[in-house]
């Protein structure tokens, strides 16, 4: 028997700041100067949000550039940022920079444009927990997915490596290391998130399994 | 009618979200709250305290609300200053606050504040906060109002009570003003338990149907708000005698009479008038809804519109996405942060846009069902009820530690 898991879950209290950009200069400088936890509402909690209604948009950031300043390519840029190769909010801060300084030096003009309607800076205080599920082998694990909820699913695929600072999600790693199955855990880490809503994800992880038990 | 219980909505929202709040709730723990606010009927705050209280106190959160009394000089001004932070032009005279200090005193002198966390709502109680320097407690100003654009004399005043809360809750962004103090943000939420949302037999719906003569045999596009300029009625009948040119329906208005909007008789004869003969433009004008038959109504409905020129949160349209309806909704408010265009419903900012978008939902039947659905989505994850217990929740536990941004229960 391998270590026991204990399924946690994450909750998020949005919060307003009163800060707002109207253009990409402003919005630049917000991104350099906002705490992380700003970084990690406009892009994290907004992907939690957005998958379940298939947006194909996955931050706050691309969604407001390409609704208020008629620009294309640059939230197409933003989009395609894969949060989960992030494992610092420093990391994929970074990496927004550079990709907005990058476009300005191949477009500028587009910086000159000015939005009618601010983008909003928020914040978001988030409160980690541990629920009443556990694992202490793969049936146990697989019985526990049907009833653990979306937000559980999120925090363990998604956000906990902002946590544990790895480049793994927290299900393949325990399936590596405590059940001793590299192979399904190959498999699980390979999960394309953009592509499932949570719902769809807890199907597929499901189905995955399945196919080992 | 018995209330629904906690247990109830298990049916709506999934028991895992049920046993979620349970477990936030565990680590509350045994924390209370008072609510105050100035009316025990009408107006949605009230609504939903009647719901949430009882929620959170099932939840095991000690919740108890007062409501602040007063005489008609008192309301006349809250009324007054209700106006002028929503952007009225209007100069208040010193008399003025000096009566509304007076009752919150009086109240103040009425009252108790023993509990971990006081939420003061809206501005008529909002200097009750004056007379509780010493506190040992916590205290939020839930703001349900648009202070984007408030008028900067009462605003000034106010302020000076605002900046000693501890902090401050806004329905959106684009409501709140600059704060000293932190802001947090709890969407408006809608019940699903309620009458105006629960499922309804078919037969009930086709009841109310017949009450009202509405004949069903062609698609029925409808706009349930009261008979007020912003909300664009005439605008909506253009956009559907624009449509109706290429595709066959009905249109329904419905309204009712708000007590204290003198101008709807006027607007209402406009709306008649835009109308004119027309027999498949159906107007309804109640003089006082009931929750059912707007229900009815919204299910009933193959698009429901809501074609504002200004607007609040705009919560019938969370209503109306809940039951899987297409929703064609104007981009202003709050009615953005519903509608993601073209996946939970679509925005637009004209006549010509939402009679367009009346051709095109009535056209491709599935799309406007992916959007219905999609929309209904939305509303689970953001615009119900148990997520307004669930900031609660948080806030409880956020507010005694307003420097962490991430907080590790265990």
């Amino acid at each position: 028997m391998g270590d026991l898991f204990q399924f946690s879950s994450s909750a998020s209290l949005g919060k307003l700041t009163g800060r707002r950009a109207y253009n990409l200069e402003e919005l630049l400088q917000l991104i350099k100067t906002c705490p992380d936890s700003s970084i990690f509402y406009h892009t994290f909690s907004t992907f939690r949000k957005m998958r379940e209604v298939q947006v194909p948009f996955n931050n706050d950031f691309a969604i407001w550039i390409s609704q208020n300043l008629a620009e294309e390519a640059l939230p197409e840029k933003l989009t395609a940022i894969e949060l989960a190769e992030h494992n610092t909010i420093s990391s994929l801060r970074e990496r927004i920079v550079a990709i907005i300084e990058n476009h300005k030096q191949e477009n500028p003009q587009v910086f000159d444009r000015t939005a009618a309607k601010p983008f909003y800076l928020c914040d978001v205080v988030r409160i980690v927990y541990l629920t009443d599920k556990f694992a202490y082998n793969l049936k146990s694990f697989r019985e526990s997915l049907n009833s653990i909820s979306v937000d559980s699913i999120y925090f363990h695929f998604i956000e906990s490596r902002l946590y544990t600072q790895l480049q793994t999600d927290d299900f393949s790693r325990w399936i590596e290391e405590s059940l001793g199955m590299p192979e399904l855990a190959a498999k699980i880490r390979n999960i394309d998130i953009h592509i499932f809503t949570l719902e769809g994800l807890r199907r597929k992880l499901t189905a995955l399994i399945d196919s080992y038990t | 009618m018995t209330l629904p219980s906690l247990f109830d909505y298990r049916e709506v929202v999934g028991q895992n979200v049920v046993e979620e709040l349970t477990i936030l709730a565990s680590y509350v723990g045994n924390r209370s709250i008072k609510m105050v606010n100035s009316t025990a009927v009408g107006g949605g705050v009230a609504e939903m305290l009647h719901r949430v209280v009882p929620l959170l106190n099932e939840l095991g959160v000690q919740t108890n609300w007062e409501v602040i009394k007063g005489e008609a000089d008192f309301f006349d001004i809250t009324k007054s200053f209700h106006n002028a932070l929503q952007g009225k032009p209007e100069h208040f005279r010193k008399e003025t606050f000096d009566t509304y200090l007076h009752y919150n005193e009086l109240n103040y002198k009425d009252m108790t504040f023993d509990e971990d966390l006081v939420v003061i709502h809206d501005p008529q109680p909002a200097a009750l906060i004056h007379w509780n320097q010493n506190r040992g407690n916590k205290w939020v100003w839930r703001c349900h109002i648009d202070l984007s654009h408030p008028n900067e004399q009462l605003w000034q005043f106010l302020r000076s009570y605002i900046d000693q809360y501890d902090a401050a809750i806004f329905s959106s962004p684009l409501f709140s003003p600059q704060l000293a103090i932190p802001q947090y943000q709890f969407y408006p939420t809608i019940d699903p338990l309620a009458d105006k949302n629960r499922d309804l037999s078919p037969d009930y719906i086709d009841s109310v149907l017949e009450k009202y003569e509405i004949p069903a045999d062609k698609p029925l596009v409808t706009q349930i708000s009261r008979y007020d300029p912003w909300k664009d009625p005439v605008g909506v009948i253009q956009a559907f005698k624009m449509a109706r040119k290429y595709v066959d329906c009905r249109l329904l208005l419905v309204g009712d009479k708000a007590a204290d909007d003198p101008e709807g008789e006027r607007i209402l004869q406009m709306v008649k008038a835009a109308a004119g003969n027309d027999p498949d433009i159906h107007i309804i004008y109640l003089t006082k809804s009931i929750a059912s038959e707007i229900n009815a109504f919204q299910r009933a409905s193959n698009i429901v519109l809501q074609k504002s020129l200004r607007e609040g949160f705009a919560l019938t349209v969370s209503e109306a996405l809940w039951k899987r309806r297409p929703v064609i909704g104007s981009a202003v408010g709050g009615i953005p942060a519903q509608i993601i265009h073209g996946y939970t419903g679509v925005l637009v900012h004209s006549v010509e846009g939402a009679s367009l978008q009346i051709r095109s939902l009535l056209n491709q039947p599935d799309f406007a069902a992916r959007l219905g659905d999609n929309g209904h989505q939305r509303v689970k994850d953001q615009f119900l009820i148990t997520q307004n217990l669930k900031r609660y929740l948080l806030l409880l536990l956020a507010i005694e530690r307003p420097d962490e941004t991430t907080i590790f229960l265990d």
